[in-house]
């Protein structure tokens, strides 16, 4: 390649560039989702559930109690969660548990839950009738089960200290000495590394793709069906640099949300980190090379896919019916990725498509640097990545690409 | 005699079985105007299409005047495809001088022709708009400076008046004119008998593939002893014109057989109901 053709593969990358950002629309796919999609997802959605869990602590839900004879003591264990009790001396047939003519009441919000309650020799026996699909109803349930195990609780020791035996030896024979979380060896910085590595691989391969649809699209079968396609093949440059511009074009769209993507990943991670929630991976300078350029043969063998599958369509809709559906080619192996064992595992898989670059990334972000494993993924990814270019230099050759449907 | 800048030597074009063009022989000369006329499927894109090295031919060779290929030296072509081709989310100065700059010319270079085109054309003002709200008209004169701006030895306009308003397609024949004056080559293709008589020195009648005729209008009514290009055209074309073939891919066995399953049939009853009301 000759500094002609650097430069008009240059001029053709910065034109699809610069001509996909024009539309605002694309701004906010490529740089505001990426970039706020993990700290809403880890910030923003506790919160909500913290809050939605405050007004649901702060409701007092209506609780029947049906049954001949309550303790006081397991009343008083009730009535300490804000609780409306209605007492209803009535007698139960067997089994408690069946809800009877009780369902109307449940099914027209007149009481939250019922408790039926009946002693038998020495045992209580219970039912909680209650609505699994109605959050007051489940919440009325948890606090009567709450109650009622604290209550059993007290009632246990009483029994045990009764018979003359120590209540603390009885019910607890077998008990860890120190602190737990001090004989495990991990470094906070592996288990961090460990639960990212769950989640981290399958977002970058997921990320990757879907945002490289759209850009790949529009520059193949979008050019071909608006016509712009046949001005361009009749420039002075081959069809290899046009396949490079755009896949330049798109790699660096692409690239540029995935790293929004792993910002806002990062950010979000150093929020929970500073509330003990989760700690920050330790990374060697080896491991984040060989994550980056995991990543880089993934992404070059990805576009020049999703370019040539776009560049076979004859229009826009026949490439997003073709490009949308190929997600499951990386979601499946995604999620085959996160249940693989990594002690003990067999090399093979590291030279399986998609698979070995996810479990790379697994392994390298718990710390892992297995000089064979490398080897394996590497040549395979490299292999991949050249078969992709490969077939996309086929597609762009194509005589037809230049006839439009408009 | 002008000299030869582009020479077409046995050119067959086939997509597939289909032939598109066959056995073509043309030399453009320096300074002309040549007309490609024919119906709809004749073969003048595709002609155009070789010309401009987008396609290879099947067979024969298509040469620039130092023997070159056509395909290698596509720097000394200026294109307008009857799509015209430009992107909507440019300029129509972003539109040329990206096209300038896969040419290898500078932009200052670009600027200085497009510039004294556009004041001809009166774009200038329009330059710095976004071609996405430009009529039919602006973007053709958009598309012609842009396959000017870089200072090319052969034009090459496919249907440039198509779907023009009268004013719009009497400023493109008049720079094709102005064009010729200033010594320029240029290969106009259209179906209009008309305007090419008026446009060009030149004037080459293709039909189904191949070439009926070559020669200046008056050449043409001397050759069929005819009164107008009119009636030398139907004279030159009296076989039937076959559909254009060119663009019609094959499609795969399935995708044929989910089409005629998906296809419903016309109702032939209701059809003839109607018949017998009318």
């Amino acid at each position: 390649m000759n500094n002609n053709s650097f430069s008009r593969i240059k001029a053709i990358a910065k034109k699809e560039v610069v001509e996909f950002s024009r539309d605002w629309r694309t701004i906010i796919a490529i740089i505001i989702i990426p970039l706020l999609m993990f700290p809403l997802l880890f910030i923003m959605f506790p919160l909500l559930m913290e809050s939605e869990a405050a007004e649901l602590d702060s409701l007092e839900v209506k609780v029947i109690v049906q049954s001949e004879f309550l303790p006081e003591t397991l009343i008083q264990e009730i009535n300490s969660s804000n609780i409306d009790l209605t007492f209803e001396n009535t007698s139960i047939d067997s089994p408690l548990s069946s809800p009877g003519d009780d369902i109307q009441r449940l099914r027209s919000s007149s009481t939250d839950a019922i408790l039926r309650i009946e002693q038998r020799e020495d045992i209580w026996y219970y039912a909680i009738i209650h609505i699994s699909t109605s959050e007051r109803s489940s919440e009325a349930r948890s606090r009567l089960l709450t109650g009622m195990l604290n209550w059993e609780d007290n009632e246990t020791s009483r029994r045990i200290s009764d018979q003359g035996l120590d209540v603390n030896s009885t019910l607890d024979p077998l008990r860890w000495d120190g602190d737990i979380s001090s004989a495990d060896v991990a470094t906070q910085g592996e288990q961090a590394g460990m639960i990212l590595s769950l989640f981290i691989p399958l977002v970058l391969a997921v990320w990757t793709f879907s945002s490289a649809i759209q850009p790949s699209i529009d520059m193949t079968a979008g050019e071909r069906e608006r016509g712009t396609l046949e001005a361009l093949l009749s420039l002075p440059c081959t069809r290899k640099e046009l396949l490079f511009g755009k896949w330049l074009a798109v790699a660096t769209i692409t690239g540029i949300g995935v790293i929004l993507q792993v910002c806002g990943l990062l950010f979000a991670i150093g929020y929970l980190a500073s509330s003990s929630v989760i700690g920050v991976p330790e990374l060697s300078v080896p491991a984040i090379f060989l994550i980056i350029c995991s990543i880089m043969l993934f992404a070059i063998m990805v576009v020049a896919l999703e370019l040539a599958l776009a560049m076979r369509s004859h229009s826009v809709k026949e490439a997003g019916s073709i490009l949308g559906p190929a997600i499951i080619l990386i979601i499946f192996p995604a999620l085959f990725t996160q249940v693989i064992n990594l002690d003990g595992i067999e090399n093979f898989w590291f030279a399986m498509p998609v698979v070995n670059v996810l479990l790379a990334l697994r392994e390298l972000l718990m710390g892992r640097v297995i000089i064979e494993h490398i080897a394996i993924w590497f040549a395979t990814s490299l292999a991949y990545a050249l078969l992709a270019a490969y077939y996309a230099a086929k597609q762009f050759s194509r005589e037809d690409i230049v006839t439009s449907l408009s | 005699m002008a000299k030869t800048l582009m020479s077409i030597t046995n050119v067959s074009k086939n997509f597939g079985d289909i032939e598109a063009l066959r056995e073509v022989n043309l030399d453009i000369r320096s300074g002309e105007v040549v007309g490609l006329v024919g119906s709809n499927g004749a073969g003048k894109t595709t002609l155009l299409r070789l010309m401009s090295g987008v396609y290879a031919p099947s067979t024969g060779s298509i040469c620039l005047e130092d023997g070159t290929p056509v395909a290698k030296m596509r720097q000394r072509l200026g294109v307008v495809p009857e799509s015209t081709g430009l992107y909507s989310r440019l300029t129509a100065w972003e539109n040329i001088r990206y096209h300038s700059r896969m040419h290898g010319v500078s932009d200052q270079d670009s600027w200085k022709r497009t510039s004294r085109f556009a004041e001809h054309l009166d774009m200038l003002d329009s330059l710095g708009r976004h071609t996405k709200g430009f009529s039919r008209g602006m973007k053709q004169k958009t598309a012609l400076l842009r396959a000017l701006a870089h200072g090319p030895s052969v034009l090459l306009l496919d249907e440039p008046t198509a779907g023009l308003d009268i004013t719009s397609a009497r400023t493109v024949r008049a720079l094709v004119k102005q064009l010729r004056d200033e010594g320029g080559t240029v290969v106009y293709s259209t179906h209009q008998l008309s305007e090419a008589e008026q446009v060009c020195d030149r004037i080459i009648i293709i039909h189904n593939g191949g070439i009926q005729a070559d020669g200046s209008p008056n050449d043409l009514l001397k050759q069929t002893q005819t009164t107008n290009l009119e009636e030398a055209y139907v004279s030159l074309t009296q076989e039937k014109a076959r559909p254009r073939e060119e663009d019609s891919k094959k499609d795969g066995r399935f995708t044929r057989w989910w089409r005629r399953i998906s296809t419903p049939k016309i109702p032939k009853f209701e059809i003839k109901e109607v018949l017998e009301s009318e």
